[in-house]
């Protein structure tokens, strides 16, 4: 058995006084995909948001390979907050995708994706704008590499998203309800992408609503409630015989 | 109405408001410039996670959005030689009381173009690897600063307008010079007609110009 590339150990996290995370264990090895389902609010977002420490946990620790995320271990053992530059060293290893797209709207599908290979990675320009290229052709978007966001339907703007994270050429992909925000006929081809993503071995955590994706591409599936893991599985086994009675009730209602 | 207007004799005298207009220029363009400058480190201060950079900007603004401009002026020059044993000349009294006005406004501006870029574009820049400048530079502010514009361009155009308030410190700017004129000539209706349309004259190209920018960049928002 392989090291796991992600690791969390207890993972805790307050709102004030919401408690929304309240110890999640997990590990996640090369090449997995793992969904993550759960009802709206059970924190499974803001869980995957930990993992490259866009939501700072304040109890247990993340580890992405052998480093610790966002934290330090200090001379006495306490955990300090890790520098903003190593912090975002570690970003530069995962790819992120949102609910929302989130692509930056004053520049064309292209600059997008060149943006932090360029930028952050201070990569060639050339060199970056031919992957850059070749990867929009991945994703289906080799027609509209000069056309701004606005211009592009939500499953279009999602799949140059996911471009985009895919050009930092990170270990590890992170989709934060990619296809929530589509409209029912969008679903299929960014679904289509990430599929393609799965099959070429990438490592993957998928937080989604969509439970056909998660039965026929996830390797395990993880059920969160109300900040808990609730159970952690093959698809087969959470979808035809969960062992948890919440899982259970939960699938009953989304599947409908 | 049998008024006669005679123009002439502003025309005769057309040296004296290019050189108002030059002193009102020099005027708005050192404001300007305070205003910018202290104006963009105030709005970041004013969003800093910070207090001791959030409260003594806070005050700053608050300060000089809850006063009048010709209070300000006047206490520059007036009250902070005897505080503080600095006497400055009266242009620039007026140059920097109107400069930190305009910064005061400008930090506003400032923050709230950068507070109305939604959370999630921080979120993206995050998300590669960028650092909070590398973020600030190439995602935020090109987005910010185009709604920044138009308030931007209203409060540069009132600066304009303000500078006349120099007049009360005695610079020769264009009301300052209008004045000592209409005491030789006795003309009054006329030179304030001139001075009004020399203003819009001044002030109209940059609103227009700032209309054109905001269609034009509202393409690609």
């Amino acid at each position: 058995m392989t090291a796991p590339v992600i690791k969390a150990r207890n993972v805790q996290k307050s709102f004030g006084k919401l408690h929304v995370l309240k110890g999640i264990d997990l590990e996640i090895v090369k090449g997995e995909v793992l969904a993550i389902i759960g009802p709206s609010g059970s924190g499974k977002s803001t869980f995957l948001r930990c993992m490259n420490f866009l939501e700072e946990y304040d109890h247990g620790e993340i580890w992405f390979g052998d480093q610790l995320v966002g934290y330090r271990k200090a001379g006495n053992g306490a955990l300090v907050k890790d520098k903003a530059s190593r912090i975002a060293a570690i970003r530069t290893r995962m790819g992120m995708v949102f609910q929302n797209f989130n692509l930056f709207p004053h520049m064309s599908v292209l600059e997008n994706v060149v943006e932090g290979p360029t930028v952050v990675q201070r990569r060639k320009r050339e060199d970056v704008i031919t992957q850059a290229k070749a990867l929009l052709d991945r994703v289906g978007l080799s027609a509209k590499v000069d056309v701004y966001p606005e211009a592009l339907s939500g499953g279009q703007q999602q799949r140059a998203a996911i471009a985009r994270a895919l050009a930092m050429d990170p270990e590890v992909m992170l989709f934060d309800e990619p296809t929530s925000a589509l409209d029912p006929e969008l679903v299929g081809e960014v679904l289509d992408v990430m599929r393609s993503l799965a099959a070429d071995g990438m490592t993957m955590v998928v937080v989604t609503h969509e439970m056909s994706f998660a039965r026929e591409v996830a390797d395990r599936v993880m059920m969160m409630d109300d900040g808990n893991r609730v159970e952690i599985d093959t698809p087969e086994k959470i979808f035809t015989n969960p062992s948890h009675p919440r899982t259970a009730e939960f699938l009953q209602r989304v599947l409908r | 109405m049998d008024y006669t207007w005679h123009f002439q004799i502003v025309w005769d005298y057309r040296a004296v408001f290019v050189r108002g207009a030059i002193m009102t220029a020099q005027i708005t363009f050192w404001a300007t410039s305070i205003g910018l400058t202290l104006g963009l480190a105030l709005g970041l201060m004013r969003r800093s996670q910070i207090l001791l950079l959030r409260a003594p900007a806070a005050t700053f603004i608050e300060l000089f959005r809850s006063t009048p401009v010709l209070v300000q002026l006047v206490w520059i020059y007036y009250a902070l030689p005897i505080l503080t044993g600095l006497q400055l000349s009266n242009t620039a009294s007026v140059s920097i009381g109107l400069g930190l006005h305009a910064a005061a406004y400008f930090g506003e501006i400032f923050r709230a173009g950068v507070n109305s870029i939604s959370k999630g574009q921080w979120d993206a820049a995050r998300a590669i690897g960028m650092s909070y400048t590398q973020s600030m530079r190439r995602i935020i502010l090109p987005q910010a600063i185009r709604r920044m514009i138009p308030p931007f361009i209203n409060e540069f155009a009132s600066l304009i307008k303000l500078t006349t308030l120099g007049s009360a410190l005695a610079v020769y700017e264009l009301l300052h010079e209008a004045n000592n004129l209409i005491n030789s000539t006795y003309r009054p209706l006329e030179i304030y007609t001139v001075l009004a349309v020399a203003f819009a004259a001044l002030i109209y190209p940059i609103i227009y110009a700032s209309q054109r920018l905001e269609q034009r960049w509202q393409l690609h928002q």
